[in-house]
């Protein structure tokens, strides 16, 4: 059951005030821009155990992605694709109203969302990940630990997870005489596209770029766009509790391909360079 | 546990290059967790372990909370992508043991009295995972408690020392935890010399046990001086002195 | 006055041997004392002590703290001080004796998110802390920037006699509130100086316990060591320039604060 229950955070009436204030002025509390993202910090392959790994860092968001590749069924209705799963878990770490436990709504719906931004952009292509069509095929898991909140979980954890992919090697499993085979090789996992998360916080009539968390305290309304490397969006989240204009929708469309692009630049000279 | 091959060469060098009393590399850095009360990570050999602090504060639920001093609660957890295989996020049994000893092993260092109805919530979060990943923990948690500024008689300091190849060595790694003879972690308070967690895993005749300790000993002790100068760096930066 | 001998140490490490009266922050174990914090330890006539450099606040009674105000239930409001232990502020403090709660909406008066200056009126080991605002310059802060230090830094942020803290006021024309739980309000009438005054209240936690820091914030103020600051909005009243010793953890509390037992040293 979801309920509307109170803000976790209680932001003092001083700060809310500022902030209200400010944005309606077109200037933000930290001093950005109303499209501007803060200081976005990368690490690949941080953690050797994995298949591929990425440590993010988006202002004191801080999100570590893993990859692990093993092999298994394939899920119902897609028989001849590899099963990619990601997941994701709010350590409590994180901050000191985080408990320890099976996650909340808000960790499902950021695991789901980011999920459906890798999905639905078909940045992998699962087709060629079947070993035994119907029965065997990789199952590449992605799990996500976010270690400290500091806003904009969406794309920070949208990043982690779609550098550790990109950058991941994966073994290439045989099948000989009916049965799995680790050849002990490693290949580059079929990549069809870059998607890019844009996360909007509308605050009063104002739309600002990757909220920071006090602004998300006071935010009416959230929305995340996904747009893959053509440009075409492939998934869009509206979150909290306010209402989005039209018009709104539209300019934060349009920001979250140009900043989806620049960030796509960005990704892509790490992946070349970083690994 | 059957030894396959040997895990100590003629010139007693062991399978990661280390000789019998040396310890893996070990970095420690303070207050990584920018929400946390205290904070720390430790990546000692390949195990990257992050240790956070939060409290003392409120109990919740309220009826756990304590009269006459604080609650102390501990989470060892491992991240799914830690290990070889992926582990699956829920806690498992492992990990549950591994929490109570690691909080047995930090209360005898915490003046707990000093802080009645409250809580001290320790994380214990494994990245990646290598042998000692409980010793490097408790390591970690230590120093992440000196820096939430908790009254504490000590820090804790902790270390494995084991057999392989029926030689007593320091620190454990994960192909000797596997495949050696016996495996010994140890915490230790270094000032009041009073050990906070013993297990053994394996066989030791009563000679070797003694032997066996005291190298654990030994490398707490190792383990303390990285500790303390993280905790000094973080604190004094490079002034060592007071200037008057 | 006999020497006071000062040294950094963490938890475990001896702050001196033999016999010493245990003061703040330390134990004794055998014949020693030993440090229960990270900070600088003193061994002074009176005893050995640790000025803590990490911890949150733990309230006293009698503390001026600043707190933002969480809920209310029918008789009274919770308050977050910053602290291991919420706040309680009687409704009663507010509306007199004749509260009621069927008639008088609390929410009028303070609401969640307000911000509130109060004394910590009663805390023991066994009851939350309760909150008074009747003294003066008490009650709700309606304006001005709320930031947050670690609680140990507060001492020295307020220097010796006030004199860290009135030197940041007069350099940058501001209003500074300081709550012993590290919650500090700045109120200015222009926006430069209000982020200078954060500039150096950051400079100083960060900094605390390193040497000549005042003539660092002077300078990071603009202001002149050992020249009289006129300041520009307020009174311009001079400030007292006796500081050549402050550069210690240690400093006075301004006259509304409570005499803090761990942290005032013998004049």
């Amino acid at each position: 059951m979801s309920s509307s229950r109170r803000s976790t955070i209680i932001l003092e009436n001083l700060r809310k005030n500022q902030i209200r204030e400010l944005i309606a002025s077109g200037k933000r509390l930290d001093g950005r821009s109303p499209d501007e993202l803060r200081p976005l910090n990368i690490e690949i392959g941080v953690i050797k155990k994995a298949n591929g790994s990425a440590w993010v860092k988006l202002g004191n968001t801080e999100v570590v992605a893993g990859v692990k590749v093993e092999t298994g069924e394939p899920f119902e209705g897609l028989e001849n694709k590899g099963a990619l799963i990601v997941s994701a878990e709010v350590l409590p770490t994180a901050a000191s109203y985080i408990e320890p436990g099976p996650p909340d709504e808000e960790t499902i719906e950021l695991a789901r969302v980011v999920d459906r931004g890798v999905r639905e952009s078909e940045m992998l292509a699962l087709d060629k990940l079947a070993l035994i069509p119907g029965k065997i095929v990789y199952t590449i898991f992605v799990d996500c630990s976010i270690i400290n909140m500091g806003g904009n979980l969406f794309d920070a954890t949208s990043y982690a997870v779609v550098l550790a992919l990109a950058t991941s090697k994966i073994p290439v499993f045989e099948i000989i005489d009916e049965k799995v085979v680790d050849t002990g090789k490693i290949q580059d996992p079929p990549i069809n596209t870059i998607p890019v998360s844009v996360t909007f916080a509308r605050i009063g009539d104002s739309l600002v770029l990757d909220p920071s968390t006090e602004e998300e305290a006071c935010m009416d309304a959230r929305i995340t766009l996904t747009t893959n490397s053509n440009g075409e969006y492939t998934a869009v989240q509206k979150g909290s509790n306010g209402f989005l204009t039209i018009e709104q929708v539209k300019s934060a469309a349009e920001t979250a391909k140009i900043k989806g692009q620049e960030l796509r630049l960005k990704f892509q000279e790490l992946t070349t360079t970083g690994q | 546990m059957t030894q396959t091959r040997s895990l100590i060469d003629e010139n007693g060098i062991r399978t990661d290059g280390r000789t019998g009393n040396q310890l893996r590399d070990i970095q420690i850095k303070v207050g990584v967790i920018k929400n946390a009360d205290g904070s720390a990570l430790i990546e000692f050999g390949k195990n990257k372990i992050i240790a956070a602090v939060y409290g003392p504060r409120e109990v919740h639920p309220k009826h756990m909370a304590l009269t006459d001093r604080c609650l102390l609660r501990c989470r060892y957890h491992m991240s799914p992508f830690s290990t070889d295989t992926r582990k699956n996020p829920a806690p498992s049994r492992r990990e549950v043991e591994i929490s109570k000893v690691i909080r047995e092993a930090l209360q005898p260092a915490l003046m707990l009295e000093d802080y009645p109805r409250a809580t001290i919530d320790v994380y214990i979060e494994v990245l990646q995972a290598d042998g000692g990943s409980r010793c490097a923990g408790i390591a970690a948690a230590s120093v992440a408690l000196a820096d939430a500024g908790i009254n504490m008689r000590d820090l804790v300091s902790a270390c494995a020392a084991g057999k392989v190849d029926d030689k007593i060595v320091l620190d454990i790694n994960d192909t000797e935890d596997k495949e050696g003879g016996a495996d010994m972690p140890v915490a230790f308070m270094p000032n009041h010399k009073q050990i906070t967690l013993l297990q053994l895993d394996g066989k030791l005749n009563s000679e070797e046990f003694i032997a066996c300790l005291n190298e654990g000993i030994t490398g707490c002790m190792k383990v303390y001086e990285v500790q303390r100068s993280a905790l000094m760096q973080k604190y004094f930066g490079n002034e060592t002195e007071l200037k008057e | 006055m006999q020497e006071v001998r000062r040294k950094f140490v963490i938890p475990g490490d001896i702050v001196v041997e033999g016999n010493s009266r245990p003061l703040v922050n330390v134990h004794k174990s055998g014949n020693n004392i030993i440090a229960s914090r990270i900070g600088i330890a003193e061994v002074g006539r009176d005893g050995a002590k640790v000025i803590p450099l990490s911890g949150v606040y733990i309230p006293r009674a009698n503390d001026i703290v600043i707190g933002i105000i969480k809920d209310h239930s029918s008789l009274s409001w919770d308050v977050d001080i910053n602290s291991c232990f919420s706040a309680h502020l009687p409704a009663q403090d507010l509306f007199g004796r004749d509260f009621s709660p069927a008639r008088d909406d609390m929410s009028r008066e303070l609401s969640s998110g307000d911000v509130v200056s109060a004394r910590i009126a009663t805390f023991d080991r066994t009851r939350d802390p309760i909150l008074t605002v009747q003294d003066k310059d008490l009650g709700k802060i309606p304006l001005g920037e709320l930031l947050k230090i670690s609680a140990t830094r507060v001492p020295r942020l307020i220097g010796k006699r006030g004199s860290m803290i009135q030197t940041i006021e007069h350099a940058t024309s501001t209003r500074i509130t300081i709550g012993q739980n590290g919650l500090i309000v700045v109120s200015g009438k222009n926006k430069d100086g209000t982020q200078l005054a954060i500039k150096a209240i950051r400079m100083v936690e960060e900094e605390a316990h390193t040497s000549n820091l005042t003539q660092r914030i002077k300078q990071l103020l603009g202001v002149e060591d050992n020249v009289q600051i006129d300041s520009k909005s307020r009174s311009g009243a001079p400030i007292d320039n006796d500081e050549g010793h402050d550069d210690s953890m240690l400093g006075d509390k301004k006259s509304v604060q409570s005499e803090s037992e761990s942290l005032s040293r013998d004049q």
